[in-house]
């Protein structure tokens, strides 16, 4: 899975101009990276993962996933995409509070059609391999913030995506916790998925093999 | 596909127990037009078996030759007295058109004195014939009743009409409470002696007492919405009364009841009784024709006309109920944004998020379906009864018929906001809190 971006531009309505998030962002990220996109608040690197990982469309330029351009994607392609070719982690979690752990890991295979046995089977695996194992009956509310993260990162890794899109993956966590996260997604890298990480954290960064800097919209040479 | 809908419907049932106050209001408004539909639908039922009742008790297939009283005159010279039917004419009709099922002339007569034993009360004569028996029969005979020789040969025989202790006037409590009463003075007398075989006298002519007819209870007689049904207390032979001066021929025309036997002889049957009185009466309408069979008709579509002010009283609450659902589900949409963004971010396709959405919002319907018609039948048989206002027969199929437009309600209402939740972006959905 390649990504391959040029000139990408997004700017948000509203003022008389509108708001421009990104102003021409262009880099190519081989299948296998391990990439860190740092800066600060403001500079448009939430914009960027968003843009990458198809929630949102760029207002220009061209953004080429596995060689296609995402915008002659279909709304429909584009959520079969999400949903079997990438994962998402994000700083607040974002799982779904009524649901226990294991139906949060459930959900994208649910969406997949996966059999509900099948379905089980591979929930429990996951869980047990971010290390929650005896835990999946057990509410996010029920959790700690780590824990929340790996059944994010669980669920992530639901369908078996090509890549991983992590947004300040450890922005709401300790730093023992934020290690045990990382390592994880450094592992995950290991064994073939592409990761693209959001972070402010220069620690952090420094342990991805290649690192993008964002300021004002644009990438820092 | 058929997975997509269990999956959507799991996670509606799981939204519907988290939040049960709201499922709760708006299961409400549904059952509340749930209950007044199926109310309307039983009320519809219920005209319409009684209006079959009707038919049969008293044939559809009537008319009614009556005097003509709206003949003008230009000139005072014009006028000649118009004629009468008289029982000759009668019998001249039967002769002429033996299959009709029934040939029934009647008059009443004014005030009469009865006496019986010293006591005397006033009350009111009907001159028959033997075929009054044919219609709206609602009684119990004992003795026998007037035949073709009490015509005939105009002997002073007659039948007593007993009438049935009348139904307590009100719904109170207090008026069940009491006993009821007759307020009518030969009702008294007629109730408390055994006049068969007896002899009577009516304004000093002695008749003899052949047959006594007691009225079925209000309960076992036919309800009869449509009017016409008269109290008789009396019963002589027409020519009898005449015969007496009780009636005075020149003047007293017999109302004739005709019944065809069966709807498709009627048009038929009123073809030749005109013929019959034009031969018998010339070119002028000094009778007229009453087609019963068309004023059943109309009534038929004055209750199809009520009954459609019903049904829509019920579907203007149903309305009301979807309204209600679309609100909620509205509400939902823009509670649970943050959750439509996750879901979009896993994988979720707008008809994904649609399809939830639908499938909550027919849960919501199908439950407050189900509510309102247990509702509805507790309202249509004990409550209404005990109300005193008459239980409502609830069919099978109408707790099935509002449950399922109660569904087909919340589907219709759910599309606008479902569409609005597939329409949001998945960025900005995120983003919400």
């Amino acid at each position: 899975m390649s990504i391959s971006c040029s000139e990408l531009s997004k700017v948000y309505e509203g003022g008389k101009a509108g708001w421009p998030a990104l102003l021409g962002v262009s880099f190519e990220i081989k299948p296998g990276e391990f990439t860190a996109v740092t800066g600060p608040s403001g500079c448009g690197k939430s914009t960027l993962l968003n843009i990458l990982g198809l929630l949102d469309e760029p207002t220009g330029g061209r953004y080429l996933l596995n060689g296609r351009d995402i915008l002659e994607m279909s709304d429909g392609e584009r959520s079969d995409f999400r949903r079997d070719q990438i994962g998402f982690i994000f700083q607040s979690f974002n799982l779904l509070n009524r649901l226990p752990a294991l139906g949060n890991v459930c959900l994208p295979m649910m969406y997949a059609g996966i059999q509900n046995a099948e379905m089980q089977h591979r929930a429990h695996a996951l869980l047990a391999k971010v290390g929650l194992k005896g835990k999946e009956k057990k509410t996010p509310l029920e959790l700690s913030g780590g824990e929340r993260q790996r059944v994010a990162i669980a669920r992530a890794l639901a369908n078996s995506p090509k890549i991983i899109l992590a947004d300040e993956p450890t922005g709401n966590l300790d730093s023992a916790s934020s290690r045990e996260i990382m390592d994880m997604l450094l592992q995950l890298n290991a064994e073939g998925i592409t990761v693209i990480m959001v972070t402010h954290d220069k620690e952090l960064a420094a342990r991805a093999r290649r690192n993008l800097r964002m300021k004002d919209g644009r990438l820092e040479a | 596909m058929i997975k997509a809908l269990l999956n959507a419907a799991r996670t509606g049932l799981a939204e519907v127990r988290i939040h049960k106050m709201r499922s709760v209001l708006s299961f409400l408004a549904i059952a509340v037009g749930s209950v007044v539909f199926m109310d309307s639908l039983a009320s519809i039922v219920n005209i319409y078996s009684r209006l079959e009742q009707q038919k049969q008790v008293s044939g559809i297939a009537r008319m009614k030759i009556v005097q003509n009283n709206s003949l003008r005159y230009s000139t005072p010279d014009e006028y000649k007295a118009p004629p009468v039917f008289t029982y000759a004419n009668v019998r001249d009709l039967r002769n002429k058109l033996p299959w009709l099922y029934m040939v029934s002339a009647e008059k009443r007569t004014g005030r009469n004195v009865f006496e019986y034993e010293g006591r005397r009360v006033v009350t009111t004569l009907a001159g028959i014939t033997p075929e009054w028996r044919k219609r709206n029969f609602v009684y119990t005979l004992k003795g026998r009743f007037l035949d073709w020789n009490d015509t005939e040969n105009k002997l002073r025989v007659c039948v007593i009409v007993r009438r049935a202790v009348p139904p307590p006037a009100g719904n109170s409590g207090k008026a069940k409470r009491e006993k009821p009463r007759y307020t009518n003075a030969f009702e008294v007398l007629a109730t408390h002696n055994d006049l068969l075989g007896k002899v009577v006298k009516i304004d000093n002519v002695t008749f003899t007492v052949v047959g006594v007819m007691d009225e079925l209870p209000a309960s076992r007689r036919p309800k009869m919405s449509m009017a016409g049904y008269q109290n008789y207390n009396i019963l002589a032979p027409v020519t009898t009364l005449t015969h007496y001066r009780f009636l005075r021929e020149a003047f007293a025309s017999l109302d004739v009841t005709i019944d065809a036997g069966s709807e498709r002889d009627f048009d038929k049957a009123m073809r030749m009784v005109r013929n019959f009185l034009k031969t018998r009466f010339g070119d002028v309408d000094y009778f007229l024709i009453e087609n019963q069979m068309g004023m059943l008709q109309e009534q038929m579509q004055k209750s199809i006309k009520a009954s459609l002010m019903t049904i829509s009283l019920g579907m203007l609450a149903f309305l009301a109920g979807g309204i209600g659902i679309m609100n909620v589900t509205l509400a939902t949409v823009f509670a649970r944004t943050k959750e439509i963004g996750i879901r979009r971010a896993i994988g979720a396709s707008r008809w994904d998020i649609m399809l939830q959405f639908i499938v909550e919002a027919v849960m919501l319907g199908l439950i407050g379906g189900v509510l309102g018609s247990a509702l509805g039948y507790l309202w249509g048989v004990p409550i209404k009864v005990m109300l005193g206002m008459g239980g409502s027969p609830i069919k099978p199929w109408m707790p099935l018929a509002s449950v399922l437009i109660a569904a087909f309600t919340a589907f219709a209402f759910a599309i606008y906001p479902a569409w609005v939740a597939a329409g949001l972006k998945p960025a900005d959905a995120l983003r919400a809190e």
